[in-house]
């Protein structure tokens, strides 16, 4: 990880201007931003750590609470709420014992209620970590999940 | 010249500044929650809205530059309104708790609606709840009053510069949190509560004690922690302090404070204060009269002088104590005890180092005013952290890097470490190789200035001589910095005089000083240790810093006091104590310091101590040296006097009696009623009287009143005359630095929370740093498998102490540090030392220390 941050880095005018992608990488590490995770960030690009924090809690894309090892996110904004997105919503919940915020108990999965992912025609979608799926009925998602452990 | 019009009055000014600042200037108000003194304009709040002709919005004065011709209203009916939907957007989330808030007062949120309302809200939902946080030992941190106008965040970062609290969230949601949410962990400086317009940072020291406008007094002083000498003021009610505020524009310091200054008044209320004289009866120390402590004092000083003569009587006074004070204390020494052994603690440090840069470079080398490193392009910081010792001067070198010079550090800077720019990685004990190094370097680049001729003699001889190599990491890097750079401040830490060969690095800094035309800041840990060496509490120097020698001199002093001073020059600290083990001291009357604690090889010390006849200590508390005394004469603390301070920048401020005690008697005080008995007059009837003395007498400080001291800047030199003359040629000994070896070498830290012993008895001090911590670096703790917090017992040769430990990747691999501060927990106890053969100050490195889990 230090080493991907290292390399990127090089790419921008001032470490600042880093903290972004350095960030997603420690994310991608941990699954989550830790205190320790952002103190290693800020080790790594001599910054403030309360300056890391700041940043890290304003962005919605940063995970400060642990989550499980893969992400999912469901979109429930209008046309993907009309195609049913709710009901997907209340089987994660039945299905897995998934709640918006939450993670299941085995570590599996997080889930988290996003804002339009801009697949309204093949509505309703969702995010499973970068992995896009559209056209979802309560039949196929079952399926889609199966893939991920 | 720009001139605009603010609410039809005409306004010149000389320089461009904000509508804002042209409004103050005029006396007109306006209303600003997210504008601060200290900060860059942010712009956020909006309610300094005005209205400017020809502009068609209205505009925020504190970001808007005034132009000319430019006209300007600070108030009418739009503006009111839009001011009034601010506070309303404001209080949506506001407690509205001013009843049961410390800041209800002094609250700018509620000056701010109680001029422009609104009455009521229109806002039915639900306020924001926030739990109040007290997690931290002293800071305590109400979100629901924030406005999150980032004065703390801006104050922390932009002033302080150690970026400890950010905002956290975003939206409604965001609150001010530290990086652990919990606990601050920071400098503690407190400069957020400063900055806070409301009532959401607040210190627990004194929350819910005091209400602004209940306060029975408020006195303008000084803080008598370190050498800075900050001035704030102090908020009394019944007769003990309840804060200490700082005030834009008042003292030097500028509305900051340290955590010591802030939060560190607390020791003059401790229970262990002194209240009676004490003498000791057999092994006990027994309550006693002033009458008969003092009968007693001058029997036995008389008799040991009729005796031994005024050689076996030494005198060792305090940079705690005030130049009145001091000065009284060595006029009694010289003339009614007959002696010049007279010295202080300073002679570890400060006064070694003063006394060999002023007899290199010229009396007043020292002053400088601490604003000046701020203007600097490059600070080199020697021998210490200022950031820990002298918190506020740290400040400076913090905005002078911010500003963009060059920092180079040369020790243990840990509160520099984010802002320095150089790097130079000294051997272990080995800074002067490095500065004789770079000493050379500049000097064969440069050449001599050509001015001063004992200096310039000097560096050249030791050019000749040098034979050492010149190629140590970094300091190629180093030298050319230096020499490109027009304005440089050395900042001259004590570290490096306590040291068997301190005066290798002090003749480096001296010609570095000389040849770079740099400005010289000495690092002073007590307020009045240049005040100590300008009363004449030196062996060697009369007040006003002239030479015993000199019999001019003498006589002036001599004429003025009525009797004669001993023409020999008296023995400096380590001298006196070690001549006290000899035999040779018979008696020694401390004043306001406690020598078993603060110096090293405790044992020693106290054996030494023991051996006198006859032992004096005037103190607040019944410190380890106290407890060693024959007779002990209970003082006054430094808020509970009057008297003068002589700062670091040789700046003369007054401190002004805060509040009233029972407990104690001045210093000053003690020692005169000590003279009449024996048999030397001297009838002062207050502090401003003996400094009427002190101006009349010296040189330095002709016509110096309290009222100018108190009235305008008092700064070097005075009204007075500095000696002049050519300094002696001083002889450059070459010499080769020993060689480091052991495994691990304990040495001394000066921490950020603590100094001398009086810190460990102010609550707010023990709330925020309770127990020492052995210091050691990352790799050490892996090879020990240690964690924060585990215990050690650390050994020396001379003692083994038990303390738990605390990991510092700034700590060198090859030492530990210990500071100096907690009772049967000081590092200078088990250290030996060897004096230093120029200076007299005690060299404490190269202690081999070892370390096991216990």
């Amino acid at each position: 990880m230090l080493k991907e941050i290292e390399d990127i880095k090089a790419k921008y005018p001032d470490t600042r201007a880093a903290l972004l992608p350095a960030l997603y990488i420690a994310q991608k590490e941990f699954g989550w931003l830790s205190l320790d995770a952002m103190k290693a960030v800020a080790n790594a690009l001599n910054l403030p750590e309360s300056d890391v924090r700041g940043t890290a809690s304003f962005y919605s894309m940063f995970r400060l609470k642990p989550a499980g090892r893969n992400l999912i996110q469901l979109c429930t904004n209008i046309s993907c709420m009309i195609l049913g997105a709710e009901r997907l919503r209340d089987l994660l919940k039945d299905r897995y014992g998934l709640l918006p915020g939450g993670t299941t108990e085995d570590g599996r999965f997080s889930l988290v209620i996003m804002e339009c992912i801009g697949a309204c025609g093949t509505a309703p979608a969702m995010l499973v970590n970068t992995d896009l799926y559209e056209n979802l009925t309560e039949h196929n998602i079952a399926e889609i999940l199966g893939k991920y452990k | 010249m720009i001139t605009l019009t603010i609410n039809g009055k005409e306004i010149r000014l000389d320089k461009p500044v904000t509508v804002l600042k042209a409004a103050q200037q005029a006396g007109i108000k306006i209303p600003t929650l997210c504008n601060h003194e200290l900060l860059k304009p942010f712009g956020g709040c909006r309610l300094c809205v005005v209205e400017v002709e020809r502009m068609p919005k209205l505009m925020t004065s504190c970001t808007l530059m005034a132009a000319d011709g430019m006209v300007v209203r600070t108030e009418s009916d739009t503006i009111a309104d839009v001011r009034r939907a601010i506070l309303e957007f404001l209080l949506i989330n506001h407690p509205l708790d001013c009843p049961v808030c410390d800041k209800a007062g002094e609250c700018e949120l509620q000056d701010a609606v109680m001029q422009y309302g609104p009455p009521t809200g229109r806002f039915i939902e639900e306020k924001r709840k926030v739990r109040e946080s007290h997690d931290d030992p002293i800071l305590a941190r109400n979100m629901e009053r924030c406005i999150v106008c980032t004065r703390c965040v801006r104050m922390c970062e932009d002033v302080q510069g150690a970026s400890a609290i950010s905002m956290i969230e975003r939206g409604g949601r965001t609150v001010m949190e530290p990086f652990s949410s919990r606990s601050f962990n920071c400098e503690y400086c407190g400069n957020c509560i400063t900055a806070c317009p409301v009532g959401s940072i607040l210190s627990r020291l004194y929350m819910h004690s005091y209400r602004p406008w209940q306060m029975d007094k408020e006195v303008e002083t000084i803080c008598g922690y370190c050498g800075v000498g900050c001035s704030f003021v102090a908020q009394v009610r019944d007769e003990s302090i309840k804060r200490v505020i700082p005030r834009i524009g008042f003292g030097m310091n500028n509305g900051l404070l340290c955590s010591k200054g802030r939060f560190g008044y607390g020791f003059i209320e401790d229970s262990g204060r002194l209240k009676t004289p004490l003498i000791r009866k057999g092994d006990a120390l027994v309550e006693s009269t002033w009458d008969d402590a003092l009968d007693l004092v001058a029997e036995k000083l008389t008799e040991i002088k009729d005796s031994y003569g005024g050689r076996a009587i030494g005198g060792i006074a305090s940079a705690r104590c005030t130049n009145e004070d001091n000065y009284v204390f060595q006029k009694f020494m010289r003339v009614a005890c007959g002696t010049n052994n007279i010295d202080s603690i300073s002679r570890t440090g400060y006064a070694a180092a003063q006394k060999y840069f002023e007899g290199l470079l010229g009396q007043g080398i020292n002053a400088n005013i601490i604003g000046g490193i701020k203007r600097s392009d490059m600070v080199l910081v020697l021998g210490g952290d200022p950031a820990s010792v002298n918190p506020v001067l740290g400040l400076s070198i913090r905005a002078a890097a911010k500003a963009g010079a060059e920092v180079a550090v040369i020790g243990h800077a840990p509160g520099l470490e984010r802002y320095k720019t150089i790097n130079v990685l000294p051997p272990l004990f080995k800074e002067a190789d490095i500065l004789e190094a770079l000493l050379l370097e500049v000097f064969r680049a440069r050449g001599n200035r050509g001015e001063s001729h004992a200096i310039d003699r000097a560096v050249s001889e030791f050019d000749k001589e040098y034979s050492g190599k010149t190629d140590m990491h970094g300091l190629e890097e180093l030298k050319d910095k230096l020499l490109k750079s027009d304005s440089i401040s050395i900042v001259f830490g004590m570290d490096l005089v306590q040291r068997t060969d301190g005066h290798r690095a002090l003749f480096a800094t001296a010609g570095l000083t000389h040849l770079l035309e740099a400005r010289l800041y000495l690092l002073s840990e007590r307020p009045n240790e240049q005040g100590v060496i300008d009363a004449g509490c030196v062996p060697d120097m009369l007040p006003g810093g002239r030479p015993l020698g000199i019999p001019d001199f003498r006589r002036r002093y001599e004429d003025a006091w009525k009797r004669p001073i001993p023409d020999t020059e008296g023995m400096t600290l380590m001298e006196m104590i070690e001549g006290a083990k000899k035999g040779d001291m018979k008696a020694l009357y401390i004043m306001g310091d406690n020598p078993v604690f603060n110096l090293p090889d405790r044992t020693f010390i106290k054996e030494s101590l023991a051996s006198l006849d006859f032992l004096v200590v005037q103190d607040i508390f019944l410190t380890e040296t106290a407890e060693l005394a024959d007779v002990v004469l209970p003082a006054l603390g430094w808020p509970e006097k009057s008297g003068t301070y002589t700062n670091l920048e040789r700046r003369i401020q007054l401190l002004r009696k805060t509040v009233e005690t029972t407990s104690g008697m001045d210093d000053w005080s003690i020692i005169s009623r000590l003279s009449c008995r024996m048999g030397y007059d001297m009838l002062y009837t207050d502090a401003e009287n003996v400094m009427d003395e002190i101006s009349r007498v010296s040189p330095l400080y002709r016509n110096l009143s309290y009222k100018e001291i108190s009235d305008k800047e008092c700064l070097w030199p005075y009204n007075g005359e500095p000696l002049r003359g050519e300094a002696k040629d001083i002889k450059v000994i070459k010499e080769k630095s020993r060689d480091y070896d052991a495994d691990l070498y304990l040495a001394l830290d000066k921490p950020l929370f603590h100094s001398g012993s009086i810190s460990q008895r102010s609550p707010g001090l023990m709330d925020i740093s309770p127990e020492p911590r052995l210091k050691i670096g990352t790799r050490l703790a892996e090879k020990m498998c240690l964690k924060d917090g585990d215990n050690v017992i650390i050994s020396a040769d001379r003692g083994s102490i038990s303390i738990r430990v605390s990991i510092d990747p700034c700590v060198n691999g090859k030492v530990v540090l210990m500071s100096n501060n907690f009772k049967e927990k000081g590092a200078l106890g088990i250290m030996g030392y060897n004096l230093d053969p120029v200076t007299k100050a005690p060299g404490i490195e190269g202690c081999a220390v070892t370390l096991r889990r216990g």
